[in-house]
């Protein structure tokens, strides 16, 4: 099925790039709300991103990233195609997890005491900064293999 | 806390730059090769498959070879063949045997679409 975006990407494809974006700056709000105290609100803001990533990352990033780039690795790494949507899978793994920690850490008891930290201000910005950079190397996924010129 | 919010709404900002740009450079159509009728390669470059038509007999071979640095695919409308990913200088073949006109296009690209016609 086409996209909606006039590149070369499928509809699945564009409606993920619309969607990241959106969770992009309900992220953004969502730190807003934590600095007006709001910190329910501000829990259920960036959860629903995280969830919502899941799904994205199930439905679209796994499938493309296991059929179009895994096989391609380590024989191609070093070409512009590869190289970026790895970087891109790797890290988002990583904000993805760390995302979830902090989210069991922080808004429920399910982990015990030990496994919690206690520096949250730094955690989530680190996150935060983890997860700008891990929007911006997707967006690099989809300029290289949706728009290029790629060579 | 404010210096990082700051910061985050300027890389959202870039980035939506960056995806208006983007999309308006897309724009671009995407010339078609000549058809060549009898051709038995069809070269896929650039996000086309060139040429976009070609006319065979039938019985005749037809060989699709991955130019682009990004993989492609080549699936039939019909479902008719389909071939995997095909990275970099693969290639993929499909023998016509019976006539007809078969439409088909890349499914990581969908607007990637062009024909073969078999007598």
């Amino acid at each position: 099925m086409k996209g909606f975006l006039g590149t070369q990407a499928s509809f699945a494809t564009d409606l993920n790039l619309v969607i990241q974006l959106a969770m992009g700056i309900a992220l953004i709000a969502g730190t807003f709300l934590a600095r007006a105290k709001r910190y329910k609100a501000h829990g259920a803001c960036q959860a629903s991103v995280l969830i919502l990533n899941l799904v994205m990352i199930a439905v679209v990033m796994w499938p493309h990233f296991t059929t179009l780039v895994l096989p391609r690795i380590p024989a191609r790494l070093a070409r512009t195609s590869v190289a970026v949507p790895t970087v891109h899978g790797i890290l988002g793994a990583v904000a993805e997890m760390l995302g979830l920690y902090i989210v069991l850490a922080a808004g429920t008891d399910v982990l015990p005491k030990a496994w919690r930290f206690t520096r949250w201000k730094l955690w989530m910005r680190i996150e935060m900064a983890l997860w700008g950079i891990v929007l911006g190397t997707g967006f690099g996924t989809y300029l290289v293999w949706y728009i290029g010129p790629h060579r | 806390m404010k210096k990082t919010a700051i910061k985050f709404v300027m890389c959202a900002g870039l980035l939506g730059a960056a995806a208006w740009g983007a999309t308006s450079h897309a724009r671009y159509s995407v010339s078609a090769a000549a058809a060549e009728n009898g051709a038995t390669q069809v070269k896929i470059d650039n996000f086309s498959f060139e040429p976009k038509e070609i006319t065979v007999s039938a019985g005749t071979q037809v060989t699709w070879v991955n130019a682009d640095d990004v993989p492609h695919t080549v699936v039939s409308n019909d479902n008719k063949f389909k071939s995997k990913a095909l990275d970099t200088d693969d290639r993929f073949s499909f023998t016509f045997a019976q006539p007809g006109t078969y439409e088909y296009f890349c499914s990581v690209h969908p607007k990637m679409t062009a024909r073969v016609i078999v007598k």
